[in-house]
């Protein structure tokens, strides 16, 4: 039986159609893969089966009924469950808390805490979540969080779970393991739509795949027949994808050192977030850090931009400004009701008046320089596509013309075609003489880029590996040693 | 690109005068259902009331002059309320600088009018400023609400304002100051044109303009104002754009608080010429609607404090026929259409906001 069916759903902003005419079932008990680039209409589609969003036309089927859905509680009534690419968790509240909220097990109106607390370590137990139920939200790490937020799901007995770019925020070990409670859901019975962008992710769990385009379904097929290049192929339709200069090797002489950290250890709440940090950022060269998030990027960024000055150590800089994409764009890296012209021009280090002429035409210049596709030039930033934003902002970065870049999560959130572009581009900087360094949780994009690659675990850069390490033959060696390294294990 | 800009401009435009006259319209049934209900003829109550308003120049005078101070406050306020510093304190604050000005102008009989309505501006606009500065730091050093800390120095300041005024520097048994030299009186529109005879709106209705004007450019057209709201829009990416968010909301905060310290000119200055306890009037609050209303663009508060002052020396025309609490209830009615039929109206034309 088909757990739910679309059936040409249609489903328009103003002038911009979403979602065309789609149509495809998910059958009962697999795990249904959805894919497309940012702004193909997969987070739409979902959000109108979970009941956010109501479609223009067409009707949905869940397990055969017809079904209207007028909020997400309808959705979740009947056992629809969605898991967020941004939790939805209070921080000082406890797990248990969290997943009781506004589904609480009470008789007479007071919660029976242990009938609450029984059910959930039997959940825990059962799916091998490995939670401690009163441990707070503010005190456990992202993939845990992230567990909480299925266990509210499991709590309210979904039974068709949703989930939105699951394993951008895990590190490859952390991604192994939901890959087992995912299979014990499959077992279990449940339904999986599972969206991502992620093509050896698919090609390792999906029972089905569909593939949206500009709204529209392209292409569909079963585990049989995945075929990773196709896949990819059929998400960016025939759209050439930027190719990625070679890197090129300067004189040895060139290579001066445009940040250097020399014992660097920065407490905070008691806590060491940094510990003993000594490392450098040579001219010509990507200096990639990776490791799971909140081990101490954060503070790692702060220190060198200078916000965070309670540190112990040294910081050495050859310019006093170092331009930098920060890791989540909405909260950090623009002012998104502002144009991409006036995003740019105030960070430039101008001042006085600043006229619509000029707002305008420096948008124009980035939306054709850097290829940022925005319907005007007075489009505000913050109703762009994901990958757009990302290039824009870039973009502005590579206007500053500073020598010391950083780049946090550069790609987080966006599509195969501009996570191209960035990616070139990152490239073209290091071989212009600039110095990198580059932050991030997704080991393909660090190893692809990397000329040195550093581990981070608790504030400790535990590893690095040289040039000549990391141009190896036993590629899944190295991904599996710095994996365990991400996670503590030496 | 012109023929863009044209299209979206007047998308926002037709949206803004279709929600606008709608709410007035609402307004204006429900005002009449009001006034039925409390047994009275609501037309003839129009009736004057336009025709006082409207129709004489005594009234245009008198709604433009009662305007000045809204639109003045409501710029300050506007600087603050773009730089998401909600500063609820512009009635202390004015009044600070306000009586200042009314002592200083006393001291400074010697100098031609000139220099000596440069210095009180001066003065007082530092002093009003000082006001804004206190609370300024308290939320950057302690992150105390700006919203607590102002509505407290609103009572300290005029608790001083009437201590020093009582035992120091009132006129005998009044409870304003000293009248200040007659050379530094502002021009009246009504030695100008007789068309004004009676009302006292003087040339601090031009210096209002100008203001907003001025605003209006800081705001939107210069660096600094990119700043002020991209710090009010985001303050975190703000300190990633290289841009102090600290230094911004004290400046901000000190400007805002400074600009109110005008609000003295009109009365002191333009109009009985001695600083009065409680002249205000409560301005430093409808000015936070007025500038609410006019979504802080200096250009449309010239507009919100007008239709306020047309509401105020409308009420005080019909104030033998209605019970002026009338008119305060016209007032908050007015804010809740605007602000709710704008929402709806935005949606409709599909305008984020």
């Amino acid at each position: 039986m088909n757990a739910v069916e679309f059936n040409n759903i249609t489903k328009s902003f103003g002038q911009l159609t979403v979602n065309d005419k789609v149509t495809f079932a998910v059958e009962e008990n697999t795990v249904h893969c959805l894919l497309g680039e940012n702004g193909a209409g997969k987070s739409t589609l979902m959000k109108i089966l979970f009941g956010s969003y109501h479609q223009d036309e067409g009707t949905i089927k869940i397990r055969g009924k017809e079904v209207k859905f007028k909020s997400p509680l309808d959705a979740i009534d009947e056992k629809i469950g969605m898991l967020y690419q941004h939790f939805m968790l209070i921080d000082d509240f406890t797990i248990w808390e969290n997943v009781v909220l506004g589904n609480e097990l009470s008789s007479f109106g007071k919660l029976d805490y242990k009938k609450i607390k029984a059910r959930l370590n039997e959940i825990i137990e059962q799916y091998n979540l490995g939670l401690d139920i009163n441990k707070k939200i503010c005190d456990i790490s992202i993939s845990q969080e992230q567990k909480v937020e299925l266990l509210k799901l499991l709590y309210r007995n979904s039974e068709i779970l949703i989930f939105d770019e699951p394993t951008a925020v895990l590190s490859p070990v952390e991604v192994k393991e939901f890959f087992k409670i995912i299979e014990k859901f499959k077992a279990d019975g449940k339904t999986i739509i599972f969206i991502t962008h992620k093509l050896n992710e698919v090609k390792e769990l999906a029972d089905k795949v569909s593939i949206l385009r500009k709204g529209q379904l392209v292409y569909e097929t079963s585990k049989e027949n995945i075929d990773v290049q196709r896949l990819g192929n059929e998400i960016i339709g025939n759209v050439e994808i930027t190719e990625c200069p070679a890197k090129s090797h300067p004189n040895e002489d060139n290579r001066k050192y445009f940040i250097e950290l020399k014992d660097v250890t920065l407490i905070k709440n008691k806590v060491k977030v940094l510990d003993d940090i000594s490392f450098d950022i040579k001219r010509y060269e990507i200096h990639g850090i990776c490791g799971v998030e909140g081990n101490g990027q954060q503070e790692l960024v702060d220190v060198i931009l200078q916000f965070e000055k309670s540190f112990s150590g040294s910081v050495m800089m050859k310019d006093e400004r170092v331009s930098i994409v920060p890791d989540d764009r909405y909260k950090r890296g623009m002012i998104k009701e502002f144009t991409i012209g006036e995003n740019i021009l105030l960070k430039k280090k101008n001042t006085g008046f600043i006229s619509k002429y000029m707002v305008d035409s420096t948008s124009q210049y980035i939306m054709k320089k850097y290829d940022v596709r925005a319907p005007s030039a007075e489009t505000p930033l913050g109703s762009l596509s994901g990958g757009n934003q990302q290039k824009a902002i870039i973009a502005r970065e590579i206007e500053m013309q500073q020598n010391t870049m950083i780049f946090y999560h550069p790609t987080r959130g966006v599509d195969i075609n501009a996570m191209a572009f960035i990616h070139s581009e990152i490239v073209s900087l290091r071989n212009g003489g600039k110095a990198i360094l580059l932050i991030s949780s997704d080991l393909d994009e660090l190893l692809k880029l990397s000329d040195r690659l550093s581990v981070m675990h608790k504030g400790r850069l535990i590893n690095t590996f040289t040039e000549s390490e990391l141009v190896t033959e036993n590629k899944n060696n190295l991904v599996e040693e710095i994996g365990k390294l991400m996670i503590g294990i030496h | 690109m012109s023929g863009l800009t044209l299209k979206r401009f007047s998308i926002q435009t037709q949206a803004n005068i279709i929600s606008i006259s709608l709410s007035l319209l609402t307004t204006f049934a429900i005002t009449v259902i009001l006034i039925l209900c409390i047994g009275k003829n609501p037309f003839p109550i129009f009736g004057t009331m336009f025709s006082e308003v409207f129709l004489s120049g005594y009234g245009i005078g008198q709604t433009l002059f009662k305007a000045t101070p809204l639109i003045i406050c409501g710029c300050g306020l506007a600087f603050c309320f773009h730089a998401a510093i909600f500063n609820i304190g512009a009635e202390g604050q004015l009044n600070a600088g306000a009586f200042t000005m009314g002592l200083v102008a006393l001291k400074l009989e010697a100098f031609p009018w000139y220099i000596s309505i440069v210095i009180c501006v001066i003065v007082s606009f530092g002093v009003s400023a000082f006001f804004g500065l206190i609370p300024a730091l308290i939320k950057i050093k302690k992150s105390v609400s700006e919203v607590i800390t102002t509505i407290m120095m609103n009572f300290i300041i005029m608790a001083l304002i009437n201590y020093f005024l009582v035992d120091f520097f009132a006129a005998k048994s009044t409870m304003h100051t000293e009248k200040i030299p007659e050379n530094m009186m502002l021009l009246k529109f009504s030695t100008m044109f007789s068309f004004f005879q009676g009302s006292s709106l003087n040339i601090c209705f031009v210096i209002a303009l100008l203001l907003a004007f001025i605003s209006y450019i800081v705001i939107y057209k210069t660096k600094f104002g990119y700043e002020i709201r991209a710090v009010g829009f985001n303050p975190s990416a703000s300190k990633y754009i290289g841009i102090s968010p600290d230094r911004i909301v004290l400046l901000t905060f000190m400007i805002g608080a400074g600009i109110t310290s005008l609000v003295g000119l009109n009365f002191i200055m333009g109009y009985k010429g001695f600083y009065e306890y409680g002249f205000s009037n409560n301005v430093g609050f409808t000015a936070i609607a007025v500038a609410l209303l006019a979504r802080n663009n200096p250009i449309g508060i010239i507009f919100s404090a007008i239709l306020f002052g047309v509401l105020d020396s409308g009420g005080l025309a019909v104030n033998e026929m209605v019970p002026k609490e009338i008119v305060l209830v016209v007032q908050g009615v007015i804010i809740l259409t605007i602000l709710s039929i704008n929402t709806i109206v935005d949606k409709k034309f599909n305008l984020k906001r």
